[in-house]
Parts: C-alpha cells; sequence; structure tokens
C-alpha cells in the first residue's frame, strides 16, 4: 500500500501549495487593487468619488508585480526545476 | 509492410487524438475568461493555442512512462516487451487512441468536461484487456495515477478555489465593482494563460509518448528517453490546433453552466487551477487538468456569498467522469477485436474507416444546435442549446478588458 500512502502525501502537498499560491496570490492581487484605488470611496448611489492617492498607487503597483514575479519564478520552477535544484 | 501500414494510421490517429485532446480543453483554461468577458472567445482560443504550443515545446519529462503507468505492454525501462514488438503493440494502441478520440467526440457533443487523458487511459486498458487478459492492465497504477487522483483534483481545487474566492471578495468589497471588475480581468487573463501553458506542458507529452512507443514497436526509432524532433514539433502543432479551434460546447458548460461568473471569480478559479496542476506534475501526480478546473470553477460558486452552483450540471459531469474508462475502454476492446480479427491490414482499415463515420457522424450531429464563437455566451436556459433568437453575439457581463 505504500503506493497510495505516497499518492496521498502528494495530494496532501497539492492542496497546502495550492491554498498558499492558488489562493494567496489572488488575495495578494486584491490587495494590490484596493490599494490602487485608495483614496476612492463609493457612495450609497453607486457613484465614486475622490481620486487614488499616489501612495496608494505606487503601493499597489508594486504589489501587482510582486504577484507577476512570484507567478514567473512558479513557471521557472515547474519547467526547469530539476535542472536547477536537481530531482 | 503490415506493420508500416498500422504504425502510419497510429502515428496519424494519435495525432487526431492530440487534436480532440486540444478543442475539449480549451475550456479548462479560457471558459471562465470568455464568460466574464475579459477576453473575446476567439482571442481567448488564440492565446490559449499559442501557450499550448510553447508549453508542448517546454515539456522536458520522459513521456514513455504515461502508459507505463497503466497497461503491461512495456519492460521496465519503458521499452516495448519483445514478444509483442511489432503489430501486436501497434493493434493495441491503435484501439486504445480510437477509444479515447470516440468518448473525446461523444462528450464534445454533450458539452461536458471529461479528462482526455482518462479517456486515453481508459481505451488502452481496454484494448490491453481484450489482448492480453485481465493481466494486461497494472491495477495498482490505475489505483495511484487514475482512480485517486479522479475523487481528490476536484475537492483539493474546489476548496482552493473557494478559499481565494471568499478572501478576494472580502478584500476588495469597498472597491467600486467596475474598477473591481476591471481589475480582476487582467490577473483573469494572467491566470488563465498559467493554465494554459501547463496544459501543453502535461498533455502534449501524452500523445508524444504514445507516437514513441509506437515507433519503437515498429523498430524505427531505439531510445527511451528521448523523442524524434518531428514527434514533437506534430504533437505540439496538433494540441495548438485542437485547441484554436475551441471546444465551445465545453466551454459554454463550464463558462455558463456550472455557475455564473464574475471576473473575480474567474481569477481566483484559474489562479487555484494553475497551482494545483503545476503543483501536481512538479510532484509527477498526473492530475487531470478538466477535473482540476472543473473543480475550482464549483469552488469559486461555493466560495461567493448568494452565488448559485447548477448541481444538475455538475452531476452529469460526475457521472461523465465515472463511465469515462468502461466506455472508453469498451470502445478499446472492441475495436482491437476488429482490428485483430480481420488481420493488420483489413482489420486497421475497417477500423479506420469505422472511426472516421463515427466522428463524421458526432460532428453532422452537433450542427443541429452548434455552438461557436458567436453563441458560447448565451444565457443558460436549462440547457447546452441556446434558445433560437440568441444566435445574435451576447454581450457578456460588461465589456471587454480595455489596455
Amino acid at each position: 500500500m505504500d503506493i497510495v500512502t505516497d499518492t496521498l502525501s502528494a495530494l496532501w502537498k497539492v492542496l497546502a501549495v495550492g491554498i498558499l499560491l492558488g489562493a494567496g496570490l489572488p488575495a495578494l492581487y486584491a490587495l494590490g487593487l484596493r490599494s490602487l484605488n485608495a483614496g476612492r470611496t463609493v457612495n450609497a448611489d453607486g457613484t465614486v468619488s475622490g481620486s487614488a492617492s499616489a501612495g496608494g498607487r505606487a503601493v499597489g503597483f508594486v504589489i501587482l508585480a510582486v504577484v507577476i514575479a512570484i507567478a514567473l519564478f512558479g513557471i521557472v520552477v515547474i519547467v526547469w526545476g530539476k535542472q536547477i535544484f536537481g530531482a | 509492410m503490415e506493420a508500416l501500414f498500422i504504425l502510419i494510421v497510429v502515428v496519424v490517429v494519435a495525432l487526431a487524438f492530440d487534436f480532440t485532446n486540444g478543442f475539449h480543453d480549451t475550456g479548462n483554461a479560457m471558459a471562465t475568461s470568455i464568460a466574464t468577458g475579459a477576453l473575446k472567445p476567439r482571442v481567448a482560443v488564440g492565446i490559449s493555442a499559442i501557450l499550448n504550443l510553447v508549453g508542448a515545446f517546454l515539456s522536458i519529462q520522459v513521456a514513455l512512462t504515461v502508459t507505463n503507468k497503466i497497461i503491461a505492454i512495456q519492460g521496465d525501462n519503458g521499452a516495448p516487451i519483445p514478444s509483442l514488438m511489432g503489430v501486436p503493440i501497434l493493434t493495441i494502441v491503435f484501439a486504445g487512441l480510437c477509444g479515447g478520440i470516440l468518448w473525446n467526440l461523444a462528450t464534445w457533443l454533450f458539452g461536458l468536461p471529461s479528462s482526455s487523458s482518462h479517456a486515453l487511459f481508459g481505451g488502452l486498458m481496454g484494448s490491453a484487456i481484450a489482448a492480453l487478459g485481465w493481466g494486461g492492465v497494472k491495477w495498482s497504477g490505475v489505483i495511484t495515477s487514475i482512480a485517486l487522483p479522479a475523487i481528490f483534483a476536484p475537492v483539493v481545487a474546489a476548496i482552493v478555489s473557494a478559499i481565494g474566492t471568499r478572501l478576494v471578495y472580502a478584500i476588495t468589497d469597498r472597491l467600486a465593482p467596475e474598477s473591481r471588475e476591471r481589475g480582476f480581468r487582467w490577473g483573469q487573463i494572467g491566470s488563465a494563460s498559467l493554465v494554459s501553458l501547463a496544459h501543453g506542458t502535461g498533455d502534449a507529452q501524452k500523445t508524444m509518448g504514445v507516437i514513441t512507443l509506437a515507433l519503437i514497436a515498429y523498430g524505427s526509432w531505439t531510445s527511451t528517453d528521448s523523442i524524434p524532433w518531428w514527434v514533437k514539433i506534430a504533437c505540439a502543432a496538433s494540441i495548438a490546433l485542437g485547441t484554436y479551434i475551441g471546444g465551445w460546447r465545453v466551454i459554454r458548460t463550464l463558462g455558463k453552466g456550472l455557475v455564473e461568473i464574475e471576473s473575480p471569480q474567474g481569477m481566483a478559479a484559474e489562479a487555484a487551477s494553475a497551482a494545483a496542476i503545476l503543483t501536481s506534475s512538479h510532484l509527477g501526480l498526473a492530475l487531470s487538468t478538466t477535473h482540476v478546473a472543473t473543480g475550482s470553477i464549483l469552488g469559486t460558486g461555493l466560495g461567493k456569498k448568494g452565488a448559485t452552483v447548477r448541481w444538475g450540471v455538475a452531476g452529469r459531469m460526475v457521472v461523465a467522469w465515472l463511465i469515462t474508462l468502461p466506455a472508453a475502454g469498451v470502445v478499446g476492446a472492441i475495436t482491437w477485436g476488429i482490428a485483430h480479427g480481420l488481420g493488420p491490414n483489413a482489420g486497421t482499415a475497417v477500423v479506420l474507416a469505422i472511426l472516421i463515420a463515427a466522428s463524421g457522424f458526432m460532428f453532422y450531429r452537433s450542427r443541429k444546435n452548434a455552438i461557436g464563437a458567436n453563441n458560447v455566451n448565451s444565457e443558460w436556459e436549462g440547457g447546452l442549446a441556446p434558445a433560437a433568437e440568441s444566435t445574435q453575439p451576447v454581450p457578456a457581463a460588461g465589456t471587454p478588458a480595455k489596455a
């Protein structure tokens, strides 16, 4: 039954990494968007007032850049990971 | 001479399978982006096709292990068992591919996303059982490579996607709906592109492995740890072309049928799919892209407060998944019987004719309620077929993303 437990332990890792990256990255992206829109408020009638603050925009773009960097790094690890880090 | 004829047919049919694999699975990556209007349908399938092509060339793993996990026609190093060299192995592979193609087309006709890999495995298992008896299948491999992943993949993806969806909505609940929708479209496009790339690295490889196995069985290739360059190019091109043609029926079910999707949900779903697929392939665990993508889309419906999941549609998919292996297996076994019974030349020709006729019939049936880029996003009214008046292009939620 070793192969079954091996498979289950691999699935467990997929779930853990999945939550970390698969749910974490969209959440980080959402933080970036929120920061980009900091300073703007939505009124009760749905209109938007105020303008985005410069600081918020700067932080927002940094966060989005981090998200993109992590995603690209992920691709590199997946495609070339075995050559870079060994098996 | 006999073996050469089957070899040529096997290569062509394998590429045809690769093509159906591409168009059946376009929806896994792009259904959500098409449904939310983040990408126009034609643009979406175009991007997905290019990334599948790139992914197919990036795949570096040895592909001969794909069949070797499931059926007992190869030795430990991946080379065919000597007694099966030539016609026997080519016939088994040919019949298996027929089972895979016909199941892919049948599920596409009904607009059901189902795993192309399972269809291929099912077909191969059926033909191997017919040829070699029950010992022709490696049952432990079936449990670890097919059964367990099939049960867990949708669950894992749904959990990740539901958590992501919940987080994303919680974080952005005070944003103006338009800026939220617009902002997430870009995230959606990025994450969907990742899924396309991952699909290319994983799925094109399977066909490369099958063709290489056939070449070894025929005797025109000997290396078990490399693939002829023309096989790589042909497989990459087939899967990309299939992706570009777009399995609109499946895209429609995934994008409109299961859950009504907004772009934050689309991003959460595709990010969950990409993470699950890439992590599992890194760990050498073959999760089906289809199972993962479907689970993610379902999960994003569960994660958003007030969203409805159409459980009837989900139930039909599960039924299709459960009968994939036996259905493709029966076709694989019957076609093996015909091909083997009538002898290598006549048998192969007859099966090929049956395959072409059955495929043509299913294509003909699909034209009766054709679904394409024009009506893929029509309102879901109880079934795949859109209402007659909605053949005009229906704008999805909002307008496409602007630069």
